[in-house]
């Protein structure tokens, strides 16, 4: 069946500030899974609460918009029951690296096979512009007119860390890029990290399409560990591609002795089950 | 206690106690009496005092006497915190070389006529060749002669357990049971109350703790994920269901947060299949925010809340029931819920399988309440009830997933390819599931999901008698106070009565209604302080109950403290 960018639009009218990341995130979004010929009904995507969530009526599919900080685990949980869809987490700066980051952490070790699209704007912009971690430095924000006083947290240092399979950043403005970048990651067959720098002409004037313009280098792939970490020590430039992948780590769900002989999916597997097998004291 | 007898196994964390009380409820129980095991052991891996009392009977029983016939000791800082535990004429039989007794135990053991036995259990090892750790064999090969059962039963316990752990002397285990069996020192022990009656068949009945229930239950009612972060005492539950995992094909995981596994049971159950998790009251608190999401998305989801004593981390290893409140009240905003409520190992199999139909067929969160005592402790019972049908809600397909429906349920399908899709939606929405903020919605769709309350209050069975046709005396209740309550009966010539609630909300009340008359006397019996049950009570029948029995030192009603309490 042939798919096309109308079956995965919406007529709820979008909310977004003008110039918003997340219109072109959205349409990179929507074009990748059309190129991949996925129907909006093979696609569950788990959004967080932020801006980000807003979009959760905005793109067809299964969709779940549930709490700030818990976009991953919910599609953990979508994913372990069905393989056979596609599964996406829509989360965040401010939810991914404050309220719910032990999610990203487990989430990456555990290699679970999904995607985790985290839309990095530097800032909480639906409650009005507070600091993030990825906040930049001197920068003020809503309450601290200096700036933040904490440190930073990297999201590719901190991906890079835990031995992950993928990890990818992209940028709202360019959306060819992040549509590939967007497709590789679904297609890696374990847990896809990709941050996308995204513009937020609000509380984030700052980081305008100019600064990004001066700072990106484009590659297109990588998978050494060292060039990966050049990559992100570099703090002059910003480096945008499939900045690491490495296929050899094996997935989760593929590790289970339990589940290796199995055909079918949990989903399928709803029924009653004798326990005379498992009685013993 | 007449009809009734008891043996308590003493000695420090790490000895091997919960392996002999298991020894010891399953020979019991093969040599055709029933038995009821509960323990008792400190937050600490090494050292402290532990125990493992085995009551038996030669009728069903499931719950403890506060004082044992014979305590069995190995360690003297368990001599000393259970021999006050003894029983009148009971006996103490202990291997502790030079035991220094205080003066208030001895005088303790004097007033009572306990006959305190000393076994060089250490040296009986030794000469039959066995390491000392073996000293555990002699003393229950002794006790087993005590009360006069055939020893080749015992043998065979522990021999089936011995032969799957690796490089243990099978004949030396043999040996000191026997050199214990066979010691001249059982001719000083006279214990008269040890029940003779045998039930037929009995080797057949099954030894199971709440956990294990539960477990069980799952499995049989299609719950295909367990996700869940250890915590006393729901944690036997992922052992049971981990070391099963093979044999059932269950995804097993261990999260790294009560808030993980929460999720990840809504992300599983939103996607059709059947999972949930378990933890106790502070993982719970964790898990609040979730169940608020369950209650407005209309997700199902089951959780068991396994009850411990105290806030915070409180008395982690033992028991109460204090958790009633936070289970009715967990996750901000309105919306409705289930809580249930188990008593024993026969509750907890049916009720985990209903919490998975009620939380799939009215789409909303479901606590199954636990105790440490019921969780943990061993009940003997002849068999679990047949499974329940599985009732899942489900439709095809259908305009609108949430449908404003008189009864409040709207209909769920499984998001699979080629089905319609829809969105599930924290924020309030409308029949589609989109956002919406408009007065006249917002009131709409919270009174559609509020309905559901109403249709499952109806559907849900009343609360269970027993006791007394003519009662002068009924406890109302919930948890393991049915235990001791209903033991007691036979105990006593007062007409006593027990009304069980295991669904708790909604709250059927007629029953209680019914009871209120001038000739009975009608009791809340909670293990807690604050009585939440009485609460909620007062609460949905507009019925106050002055008289209360409750108990919360992190211990379970004894039989004997239901009759002390009808004595005066």
């Amino acid at each position: 069946m042939k798919v096309d960018i109308k079956d995965y639009n919406t007529d709820v009218t979008p909310t977004w500030c003008p110039g918003c990341g997340n219109f072109s995130v959205h349409i990179a979004l929507k074009k990748a899974l059309i190129e991949l010929k996925k129907q909006p009904s093979e696609v569950v995507m788990s959004f967080d609460i932020g801006c980000n969530g807003n979009g959760a009526d905005k793109i067809e599919g299964f969709r779940i918009k549930g709490l700030h900080g818990r976009a991953i685990p919910l599609a953990v949980g979508a994913h372990l029951a069905n393989r056979d869809m596609t599964i996406i987490a829509d989360i965040g700066d401010g939810g991914c690296l404050h309220e719910g980051i032990d999610h990203l952490i487990h989430a990456i070790r555990s290699n679970y096979d999904l995607t985790i699209l985290i839309h990095n704007n530097q800032n909480f912009a639906l409650t009005t512009g507070q600091i993030t971690s990825t906040t930049p430095e001197g920068k003020s924000m809503y309450g601290f007119p200096k700036g933040r006083t904490e440190g930073v947290i990297s999201i590719g240092e901190l991906t890079l860390s835990l031995n992950p399979s993928f990890y990818a950043r992209g940028y709202s403005q360019d959306i060819p890029q992040l549509k590939e970048i967007i497709k590789e990651g679904i297609k890696n067959k374990g847990l896809s990290v990709i941050e996308i720098m995204q513009v937020c002409p609000t509380y984030n004037k700052e980081s305008n399409h100019e600064f990004f313009k001066e700072r990106i280098v484009k590659i297109e792939k990588n998978n050494s560990i060292k060039k990966a970490r050049e990559y992100l020590s570099n703090k002059k430039k910003l480096y945008t591609g499939i900045i690491y992948s490495n296929t050899k780590v094996k997935n989760y769900y593929s590790k289970l002795a339990n589940r290796k002989e199995k055909k079918s999916e949990l989903v399928d597997e709803v029924r009653n089950y004798s326990i005379k097998n498992i009685l013993s004291e | 206690m007449k009809n009734r007898f008891s043996v308590k196994v003493g000695g420090r964390s790490g000895q091997g106690i919960n392996t002999l009380g298991e020894f010891l409820s399953k020979a019991i129980r093969d040599s055709g009496l029933v038995t009821f095991a509960y323990r008792e052991y400190p937050s600490i891996i090494k050292g402290g005092y532990a125990s493992y009392q085995i009551d038996v009977s030669s009728e069903p029983i499931s719950a403890s006497q506060k004082h044992t016939d014979i305590l069995l000791c190995m360690t003297d800082q368990s001599f000393d915190k259970y021999v006050n535990t003894v029983a009148k004429n009971g006996v103490v039989i202990h291997s502790i070389k030079g035991l220094k007794i205080n003066e208030e135990d001895r005088r303790y053991i004097k007033r009572n006529r306990i006959k305190i036995t000393y076994i060089d259990a250490i040296g009986l090892a030794e000469k039959n060749d066995a390491p000392i750790i073996m000293a555990n064999m002699v003393i229950l090969g002794l006790f087993w002669k005590v009360i006069n059962l055939d020893l080749s039963i015992l043998e065979k316990i522990v021999l089936d357990y011995f032969s799957r752990k690796k490089g243990v002397d099978l004949k030396a285990e043999k040996r000191c049971l026997k050199a214990g069996y066979e010691s001249d020192l059982v001719k000083d022990i006279k214990l008269n109350n040890f029940p003779q009656e045998k039930r037929r068949n009995w080797q057949s009945s099954l030894i199971l703790t709440g956990n294990d229930a539960i477990a069980l239950g799952a499995v049989s009612a299609g719950c295909r994920g367990y996700y869940a972060y250890p915590m006393t005492p729901a944690t036997s539950i992922l052992s049971k269901l981990g070391s099963t995992y093979m044999e059932t094909g269950i995804l097993v995981k261990q999260a790294e947060s009560e808030i993980t596994a929460v999720q990840m049971v809504l992300g599983s159950m939103y996607m059709g299949t059947r999972a949930f998790t378990a933890t106790a009251g502070g993982g719970y608190d964790l898990m609040s925010e979730s169940i608020s999401f369950a209650g407005m998305a209309e997700l199902p989801l089951v959780i068991v809340l396994a009850q411990r004593a105290g806030p915070a981390t409180g008395v982690p290893t033992w028991t109460g029931a204090s958790d009633l409140s936070i289970a009715l009240h967990a996750g901000h905003g309105e919306f409705p819920r289930c809580v249930l409520s188990a008593s024993d190992a026969s509750d907890a199999y049916e009720l985990i399988q209903n919490a998975f139909n009620i939380a799939e067929t009215y789409q909303l969160p479901v606590t199954l309440l636990t105790e440490k005592q019921i969780s943990e402790s061993l009940f003997n019972i002849k068999r679990l009830s047949e499974p329940q049908k599985i009732e899942r809600g489900l439709v095809r397909s259908a305009p609108k997933r949430y449908e404003i429906t008189k009864n409040g349920i709207s209909p769920r399908w499984v998001p699979k390819k080629n089905k319609r899709t829809y969105l599930t939606n924290s924020d309030e929405h409308d029949e589609e599931g989109i956002s919406v903020e408009d007065a006249p919605q917002v009131e709409e769709m919270s009174e559609k999901r509020m309905r559901k309350i109403d249709r499952l209050k109806k559907s849900i069975p009343e609360p269970k008698y027993y006791g007394h046709e003519e009662p002068t005396l009924v406890f109302v209740g919930m948890g393991s106070t049915k235990n001791a309550v209903i033991d007691a009966m036979p105990l006593t010539k007062k007409r006593l009565g027990y009304l069980h609630y295991k669904y708790i909300y909604p709250l059927r009340y007629e029953k209680i209604l019914e009871l209120n008359n001038d000739n009975v006397e009608i009791v809340l019996i909670e293990n807690n302080q604050d009585g939440a049950f009485s609460k909620l009570i007062k609460e949905e029948a507009n019925f106050y109950i002055p008289n209360t029995f409750r108990k919360y030192d992190g211990r379970a009603f004894f039989v004997d403290d239901i009759l002390e309490y009808i004595k005066s």
